[in-house]
């Protein structure tokens, strides 16, 4: 390598001095112009500005505009909310109702159970349990039908040890009772060739949306069901109304599901209040609930609506409650099944039930303390014990919170330091969540988590020690910190602007937002966000998805989000529309200025100069190119 | 025959296209011939059913266990395929059958977690962490490749899924992606617009993420240029077999894959499970048989290894089908392995050898077979790639 002339080693150095003044330290004091203040707290308080917000919040004061997103009460709600809301029928419903109308498997409800199932307790219970002897002999007291059925749809450890004429009948039944189930299958549910024309069904699979709708409501109630059922919702990808009716006939379970994911893209493009929106969404990724494990897919609805959204303005310790008490939670971290083993236990033989410490070890690593805020194994065991009790009644039907005082273990416990005294009950899981919401370390880790998502992937330690003091100081009083944090110097600074990596949703749904899209098939858009990796409630570890950049800036989901680009400004994203000819324009800065609300970088114009001059200043190219830039995927 | 030198050269002329070629790529060149070793890791997700995989046919308890879906018995009409007159495998993996016989193919029965969950995911968790018990935030596989330096090929570890999984997160570089073809710059016109777009930003770190991305495409493109058919009339079967098949073409370009990841669902059976376990097997050991022809020579640099959460119920359910259970079998394929012979303690299928008095127990931690296979084909210490664990004796998979 040549050696460096003195001029290019002085600049070097210069440069050099220049990256190391310009620490993230001295930035957070660089107090961040007017013009900028607008933008940047639309960034960080939504999911990002519509066309004429950053004027709107301009004339209102950028001070003003976040005391009115802090008291959300006070906004009214966009009407158009409420119009694309408005199918969504399981949003509102308890849980148990929910349990209720969407079953795990519909199809097999409606086959009659086996025969099997039906015997009087006392006959099952010695075709089950008895002898080789007892069970011959409740099988030949059956008449012949009932013996038929019984012997058709018995499990193998029934039969074991019976002789070979009563298997070898057994064998018969089966075969005879397979076949008479097919054909009560094909009496409910025909096949699809015995339901329509070859015409018929050309249109149904391959008419448009308006052909299909035509052709569905021509038939009778019945007919018509059992039509929807046979194509399933994969048919009707292009109609919203429709693919919730297959679903509701095929897959119920996923149709709630899906109504809820539904519900928050829509939120979060639509609400005017934003900021309820987006402290949701952080609060559903701190209390992490998968909807992949079991019934919490049923239970997410109700845990969203009932145990966070409430409580985001209010006091930490009261979400901590509703998380802990919530079915959604007591199954997905399983304290639902943890219980104190009784003291004259067996040890060897089959599984027996145990205390469980799942709940107790995230509730401390990642509820409240931080994987550092000082417990020990030990803390995790006995909060383990305290929690025993603590489980779902009925579950999964009615899927209410239930103390089972069978199951508590009522001796002493220590805990960080606190003893909790023994014969106690469901008290000592109140003590625990006392004790961890006042811990210092809980003060701690919330504020910084907090920072993370409104301030920097890395926030200044003064800005941390401000929010826990507050947190301190009011109880945890989760709108009190927030004030603190907006009000702080590092907030509106240049050591924030710009520095945080957008998420899957938050650029997707930027995207719609600057866009002014009319999304009219939010499903279309969620499976595009899971594309790029955020498969909405579908986070499977307890941890959710990450505040900070790294995971987002890979290879693939970069690649993912500048092919979503394209296809949405060529007009290939199914399910939404939006007026193209608001940015026609020969320029880039006036695009890039419409769609990030701020100029663009000189690097980034300059590309997007190239491609003027190589392909014509179209409205969808310079919509791809600014959506795909590097700045886009920042807020 | 697609050479490096063929590769290496029209790659060179594709990236001209672009821009600088990549500076990996110009680092191999100038290194030349560098033999890569890979290690293939496959996840059969929903936890695979090994008792039916691979057969204990000497265990007259099996057959009392399973009196309807058992596996027919060697010699019998849909019998399974025997290996060494105590296990077989099963009839619809008859293509793996030359493997064994060729030493290519080796078995280790008994294999799992020492973890007790039974739920899919945890479990699945545990195993792709490799931490039992405990969720780590990075892979197993991630942390067996070590660090490297610059120049290093951006499809270094590669995952086919729509996901990076967890096995392969972590702080080396890994890219997820399903389909080759697919795995491009939509709109070809404008890439080279946002190549330039990325390297000019002043933002360093969507630098370093545009840079991977686009060298990754580049490279991938310049593959999909050139038609690539399988050697010999390989086919590879179903989704599963198209995974592979990404792999091998990589790997078959010297693109400097060194981990891989594919994965196959759809083995959860709790009713009916052998009308679905036959056409699955099919599939699945049809896809590996292919992949080991399709690799041909190069197999002598390649390890790929099975595993799956957990196994089943040794008893079958009254829906001919099993519960989740708890020890499984593990396959190890490649060059390098000592084959044709199935590893492990058979602890038996009495009550009292059973774990829980229901599932086959485990007698071989899954950490052994993976650590091994990472110690001696990819040359990392076992202790990083699983810390805290202590192994047990080397069960002598690969040779020397």
């Amino acid at each position: 390598m040549k050696r460096l002339s003195r001029t290019v080693r002085a600049a070097v150095l210069l440069a050099l001095a220049g990256v190391c003044l310009g620490t993230t330290a001295t930035r957070f004091d660089q107090k961040l112009s007017a013009d900028k203040q607008a933008v940047h707290a639309l960034n960080r308080l939504t999911f990002g500005p519509r066309p004429g917000e950053v004027e709107q919040v301009r004339r209102l004061g950028v001070e003003k505009w976040i005391n009115q997103q802090l008291h959300p009460e006070q906004i009214a709600e966009n009407p158009a909310l409420e119009t694309k809301l408005q199918p969504l029928g399981t949003l509102q419903l308890p849980t148990w109702q929910i349990v209720e109308s969407y079953p795990q498997n519909p199809m097999a409800a409606m086959i009659r159970p086996p025969a099997f199932a039906a015997l009087p307790p006392q006959q099952m219970r010695q075709l089950m349990n008895g002898t080789a002897e007892e069970r011959r002999n409740t099988i030949a007291s059956l008449d012949p039908d009932t013996r038929r059925a019984v012997l058709g749809s018995a499990p193998p450890p029934a039969l074991e040890g019976l002789p070979n004429e009563i298997r070898e009948e057994a064998e018969k039944a089966r075969k005879t009772e397979q076949e008479e189930r097919q054909k009560e299958m094909r009496r409910l549910m025909p096949p699809l060739n015995e339901l329509l024309t070859p015409d018929q069904m050309r249109t149904a699979r391959m008419g448009t949306p308006e052909e299909k709708l035509a052709l569905i409501n021509s038939f009778d109630s019945e007919k018509r069901r059992q039509i929807i059922r046979a194509l399933g919702p994969q048919a009707f990808s292009d109609s919203p109304s429709l693919r919730r009716e297959a679903m509701a006939a095929t897959q119920p379970q996923l149709l709630v599901n899906n109504e809820l994911i539904e519900n928050k893209l829509y939120r979060a493009i639509y609400s005017n209040r934003q900021l309820e929106e987006v402290l949701v969404d952080f609060w559903m990724n701190h209390f992490n609930v998968f909807n992949g494990k079991g019934p919490d897919r049923l239970f997410l609805t109700s845990y969203e609506r009932d145990a966070i959204r409430p409580y985001i303005f209010g006091h930490f310790k009261d979400m901590l409650l509703a998380t802990a008490r919530h079915p959604a939670m007591l199954f997905y971290l399983d304290n639902w099944q943890s219980q104190s083993p009784p003291d004259n236990m067996v040890t060897s033989g089959p599984r027996r039930p145990g205390i469980n410490e799942n709940y107790a070890r995230e509730l401390m690593e990642l509820h409240t303390l931080g994987v550092d805020g000082g417990y020990t194994q030990q803390d995790v065991v006995a909060v383990a014990r305290a929690f025993t009790g603590w489980t779902i009644f009925d579950q999964p039907k009615y899927a209410e919170f239930q103390f089972n005082s069978p199951f508590h273990d009522r001796k002493e416990k220590l805990i960080l330091g606190h003893t909790l005294p023994a014969g106690r009950g469901e008290q000592d899981g109140l003590d625990v969540i006392d004790i961890l919401a006042h811990h210092p370390s809980t003060a701690k880790f919330i504020s910084k988590k907090l920072a993370q998502r409104f301030v920097a992937d890395d926030p200044p330690p003064s800005l941390i020690d401000r929010m826990v003091a507050t947190f301190t100081k009011t109880d945890g009083d989760l709108r009190a910190v927030l004030q603190t944090m907006f009000a702080s110097p590092e907030f509106l600074s240049e050591g924030a602007w710009r520095s945080k990596v957008k998420s899957p949703l938050e650029m997707i749904v930027s995207a719609m937002r600057a866009l002014n899209t009319d999304v009219t098939d939010a499903f279309v858009l969620a499976q595009r966000i899971g594309d790029l990796g955020q498969p909405l409630y579908g986070k499977l570890e307890p941890t959710g998805y990450p505040n900070t950049g790294e995971t987002w800036t890979n290879t693939s989901g970069l690649l993912g989000r500048i092919n979503f680009a394209t296809a949405l400004s060529a007009g290939q994203v199914s399910g939404l529309k939006f007026d193209i000819s608001r940015f026609n324009f020969k320029d880039g800065a006036t695009v890039a200025g419409l769609l990030l609300g701020t100029s663009a970088s000189p690097s980034t114009l300059a590309a997007i100069e190239k491609g003027i001059q190589e392909k014509g200043a179209s409205p969808s190219l310079l919509i791809s190119l600014v959506l795909s830039s590097p700045e886009f995927q920042r807020r | 025959m697609f050479t490096r030198r063929y590769f290496l050269r029209s790659s060179a002329l594709a990236v001209a296209g672009f821009g600088v070629a990549p500076s990996w790529l110009l680092r191999a060149a100038a290194q030349g011939d560098m033999k890569r070793k890979t290690l293939v890791a496959i996840f059969q997700r929903g936890a695979a059913d090994g008792l039916n995989i691979v057969v204990p046919h000497f265990e007259k308890r099996y057959y009392d266990l399973r009196p309807s879906i058992a596996v027919a018995a060697p010699g019998k009409p849909n019998g399974a395929i025997d290996l060494d007159g105590r296990f077989a495998l099963h009839p619809s993996l008859q293509q793996l059958k030359p493997l064994w016989d060729s030493g290519q193919l080796a078995i280790i029965h008994a294999a799992g977690s020492p973890d007790p969950t039974r739920s899919h995911f945890d479990a699945q968790d545990y195993m792709e962490s490799g931490t039992p018990g405990r969720s780590s935030s990075d892979g197993w596989l991630n942390r067996a490749l070590p660090p490297a330096g610059t120049g290093v090929s951006p499809v270094r570890a590669i995952a086919v899924s729509a996901d990076l999984p967890r096995t392969l997160r972590g702080e080396q570089p890994a890219v997820a992606l399903n389909n080759l073809e697919q795995f491009q710059v939509r709109d070809k016109d404008t890439a080279g617009i946002l190549e330039t777009m990325y390297a000019r930003t002043s933002d360093a770190s969507l630098m370093a993420a545009g840079k991977d991305a686009f060298d990754a495409v580049k490279m991938i493109q310049s593959l999909n240029r050139t038609p690539y058919t399988p050697d010999k009339g390989v086919q590879y079967a179903g989704e599963f077999g198209r995974g592979l098949q990404q792999i091998a073409k990589l790997i078959k370009a010297d693109a400097g894959v060194e981990a891989a990841f594919a994965e196959i669902g759809g083995w959860d059976h709790h009713t009916n499970e052998m009308p679905q376990l036959t056409p699955l097997l099919q599939q699945f050991g049809n896809s590996l048989a292919a992949f080991a022809r399709d690799m041909g020579d190069r197999m002598a640099d390649i390890v790929l290894v099975t595993m799956s959460e957990f196994g089943r119920t040794a008893r079958e359910d009254g829906n001919g089908g099993t519960d989740h259970g708890h020890g499984n079998v593990m396959m190890v394929l490649g060059g390098p392995v000592r084959g044709g012979k199935v590893y492990g303690r058979w602890p038996g299928l009495e009550p009292e050898q059973l774990y829980e008095q229901r599932d086959l127990a485990v007698t071989t931690d899954f950490r052994d077979v993976l650590g091994e296979l990472v110690r001696l084909h990819l040359g990392r210490k076992m202790d990083q790639v699983f810390p805290g664990y202590a192994p047990a004796e080397p069960l002598g998979l690969l040779q020397g």
